[in-house]
């Protein structure tokens, strides 16, 4: 008991050095200001949330609604202000909140726009809320505003470590399925079309090369966390951390998201090596940390009881997320019942397409909807496979014909309470063919949102 | 030069060895399932059931399925497409110089092949076509009778603007040319008797060649960048734009503009028919056109050429090669299988479609479903098989 609990004070709250801290400070505000600016210069800014006139919030989260073009580009001005302020450290706790804050409401606006990555940011921007990384190494240190640390407790840099080896930890694991290992799908599809890449294009046309990709990426997922905390393989690790994402950015369009778990990975090396970073970036900026009159705050080891307490919840619920759809019953390719959030990265190729109907009970009647009026291509594609955004829509629908009379050209008169809405919708998962994928008779518009099983969705039979 | 020879050979060698191991290891190793495809290398005839994920294609190259369906199809429809324009524009001419019943029936005949060859190229939605839109300059229909009547009443008129759209193209000829309520020989003397109909024709006729030629003639610089774009199938790839420019364009084109429209699935609550809305709608005529447009799409999946019926690497080897299906039969085969059936229920119909929808509306309603059906292969099943995205944006894969 003795020696858990000893490991366990060391890992939380040993002396540690806040180099690495500092260095991730800098590198996620450097980080942070490239992909807001290329996200606003891809015009993807306009595209996802100022042209769309219908957003899929998530459950929970109806309230959050986009603002305004102005508006949208203050929140986008925030994100860039804040992390600059961020990367030089300049009123770090006011800009790292509002970096959290802005940044998540952006993610929270539709659900269309998920994207694991982009929840690993908010992560780790809301852990960095509690860190101060600003204590060494920063504007704020300079002008006085805090007092300089040459310490933090191991929590601070562990947590960060933890999140990052966790996202690669459950992203392997979610590969331990039987079409990823003994299919070798979605890979071998995908590699397919890759045949006319300069080099290595003459691989792709064999299965067994999709198998390597996709049994060395489980292993490589699964391992990488362990070989980064290790001093001897870690060299080796990074190596094998730069060529993967870099062979991935190559062969998929997955945007930052290499480039984002390249640079944070970094969190896995020495503080020495951070120590020396931040030694020659000082040397840089001409910033003499000898001359510093003012001496550093003392370190201190106490144990915080309620530290503790947050820390266990924050690493219990971000074990038990992924783990969630373990509730559910069916295929969960299929239905994506507690899918999202969990580190499912590149695993499964789906496609659909739908047709809603609004009925008329009265005369029987139905009308088909044009789904491209309310949705733009990039809603209606993710919206056609995933149950909860296809509930969405329907009930979306249904709001815009309740309680309407609509005269016909013909003279037809409908009177619509509240109509029930209907949807023929065929996918295909891992090109296995196109099959109905919800009951095409089931009401939609009566049936609830939430966390319940959703029982209309019909099974994936091959 | 002698080394890489060797080299090369050597290669080559490997892969056959590699093959072969492959087949050799799927012969044997299962003892029912196997390859039925008799397109594969590797088709087994041994076996009981049909498992094509097993089956084995000679090597697929990308770039060499653009360059014969660029080469073979689309290079030459499109040249006889203009080629029929031009036919048109000359023989416009000798009819409003001479407006005779007889050159009206001429004309009219020339109207019908050339509309013909449009369907064949209708569906390259991408390129050159696109950057002029050219489905919109060439054949949108209904037209607006009216401002066509103003135009030629007026005499001013700009037929490069959009808003003109409507008064243009082959359904404004359809129109000109089968003046409702006219005999044909009313329609000559009106043509007679008339020198601003005459201009009109003209002018319309000369639009309709300067578009043609214009997408002919960009084709001829733009087929090395299409030949070459085949590294990816991101947005923007031949390949993408070959797909969703197809698949776009049958959907709404074809199954809804065609048929969809006039049968009134997409009327509102009513489902009330409209008849106005069928393609060249005063000639009384639209089904040779729509099974023109399924042939074309046809035979620009397969690789087929346009003018003869060599089938060479298309859409469907590449869907084969990615061994893509749909329920027990290889995805190529059930969109072939599609294609016929709808071109079957197109044959079974009679024109005019705008009397059919009414007379006959199990048989269009058929026609139709048969369409629908087609929709999701292609759209869910063929893009997916051939990893096709539709947008720009990251993605992780799901």
């Amino acid at each position: 008991m003795m020696g858990i609990s000893n490991w366990l004070s060391d890992f939380t709250f040993s002396k540690k050095s806040i180099a690495p801290l500092v260095v991730f400070r800098i590198l996620f505000g450097m980080m942070m200001l490239i992909s807001t600016m290329r996200f606003i210069v891809k015009g993807w800014l306009q595209e996802l949330y100022i042209e769309p006139t219908y957003f899929f919030t998530y459950y929970g989260f109806d309230w959050v609604r986009p603002f305004d073009i102005y508006g949208m580009y203050l929140l986008y001005g925030a994100l860039i202000l804040s992390a600059i302020f961020i990367t030089i450290g300049l009123f770090y706790r006011v800009a790292i909140s509002l970096f959290f804050f802005a940044f998540t409401y952006i993610e929270l606006i539709d659900k269309t726009n998920y994207l694991n990555h982009y929840y690993f940011i908010s992560l780790i921007a809301f852990i960095l809320l509690f860190l101060p990384a600003n204590r060494s190494c920063s504007v704020d240190q300079h002008l006085g505003f805090v007092k300089r640390k040459e310490f933090v407790p191991a929590w601070n840099i562990n947590l960060i470590k933890f999140q990052i080896g966790l996202v690669y930890f459950f992203a392997g694991l979610s590969k331990l399925n039987y079409h990823w290992l003994f299919e070798a799908q979605p890979l071998s599809n995908w590699l397919k079309h890759q045949t006319d890449l300069p080099f290595i294009g003459e691989l792709m046309q064999y299965d067994f090369t999709a198998y390597v990709f996709s049994w060395g990426g489980a292993i490589f997922d699964l391992m990488i966390p362990f070989i980064l905390l290790n001093k001897r393989f870690r060299l080796v690790g990074y190596i094998f951390v730069i060529l993967f994402h870099t062979l991935t950015s190559i062969m998929f369009p997955i945007g930052v998201f290499p480039f984002v778990m390249i640079v944070s990975t970094l969190m896995f090396f020495s503080s020495a090596f951070h120590e020396k970073l931040l030694f020659h970036l000082q040397k840089l900026f001409s910033w003499n940390k000898n001359k510093e009159t003012k001496k550093p705050e003392v370190y201190r080891q106490k144990t915080n009881k309620i530290h503790v307490f947050f820390i266990g919840a924050y690493i219990m619920l971000q074990v038990l997320i992924p783990l969630r759809f373990l509730i559910y019953s069916g295929d969960l390719f299929w239905t994506e019942q507690g899918y999202r959030f969990s580190w499912r990265v590149m695993l499964i190729e789906k496609a659909g397409y739908a047709q809603f109907y609004v009925h008329d009970a009265a005369s029987g009647n139905k009308k088909l909807i044009n789904t491209s009026e309310y949705l733009k291509p990039q809603q209606e594609k993710m919206m056609v496979t995933q149950p909860d955004m296809i509930l969405q829509f329907a009930h979306h629908i249904r709001d815009q014909y309740s309680d309407t009379i609509i005269v016909e050209k013909n003279g037809l008169n409908v009177h619509l309470e509240s109509p029930k809405i209907t949807a023929e919708i065929y996918v295909s998962l891992f090109n296995k063919g196109s099959k109905l994928f919800i009951d095409s008779t089931v009401n939609l518009s009566k049936i609830n949102r939430g966390f319940a099983q959703k029982k209309w969705i019909l099974k994936n039979e091959n | 030069m002698g080394k890489t020879k060797q080299l090369l050979i050597k290669v080559l060698m490997l892969k056959r060895i590699f093959l072969l191991i492959v087949i050799f290891l799927t012969t044997f190793s299962c003892q029912k399932k196997g390859c039925l495809d008799p397109n594969a290398v590797n088709l087994d005839t041994a076996a009981e059931i049909a498992d094509n994920s097993l089956c084995l294609y000679s090597d697929f190259k990308k770039a060499d399925m653009l360059s014969n369906i660029c080469d073979n199809y689309i290079l030459p429809a499109y040249t006889n497409f203009n080629d029929q324009t031009l036919l048109f524009q000359d023989l416009a001419v000798s009819f409003t110089e001479n407006p005779t019943i007889g050159n009206l029936e001429i004309l009219r005949n020339q109207f019908r092949e050339a509309l013909l060859a449009w369907q064949a190229v209708s569906f390259i939605d991408f390129g050159p076509a696109n950057v002029i839109l050219l489905k919109t300059q060439v054949n949108l229909y209904p037209m607006d009778t009216a401002l066509i009547k103003e135009n030629i009443a007026l005499g001013n008129y700009n037929l490069e603007s959009a808003l003109n759209n409507d008064a243009k193209g082959f359904q404004a000829f359809d129109y000109l040319l089968h003046l409702p309520d006219l005999n044909d020989q009313e329609i000559a003397y009106y043509f007679t008797t008339n020198d601003q109909v005459k201009v009109y024709l003209q002018d319309l006729a000369n639009n309709l060649v300067m578009n043609s030629q214009y997408v002919v003639n960009e084709w001829q610089s733009y087929k090395t960048n299409f030949k070459n774009n085949s590294e990816t199938n991101a947005q923007g790839s031949s390949t993408s734009n070959l797909v969703n420019g197809l698949c776009a364009y049958f959907e709404t084109y074809i199954r809804k503009g065609k048929i969809g429209l006039p049968l009134g699935v997409f009327n509102g609550f009513s489902q009330q028919e409209m008849p106005e809305l069928v393609e060249c709608y005063y000639r009384q005529e639209s089904l040779p056109f729509a099974i023109a447009a399924m042939q074309g799409m046809k035979k620009y999946i397969n690789g087929t050429s346009f003018v003869a019926s060599e089938n060479r690497l298309g859409l469907d080897d590449y869907m084969n090669y990615v061994g893509a299906t749909q329920g027990a039969s290889p995805l190529s085969d059930v969109i072939t299988n599609q294609i016929d059936a709808i071109i079957v229920s197109l044959e079974e119909l009679n024109d005019p479609l705008s009397n059919e929808i009414f007379s006959n509306k199990s048989a269009v309603s058929k026609c139709y479903e048969e369409m629908q059906q087609l929709v999701p292969y292609l759209k869910v099943d063929m893009t997916s098989a051939l990893g096709v995205l539709i947008t720009y944006q990251d993605n992780d894969g799901d």
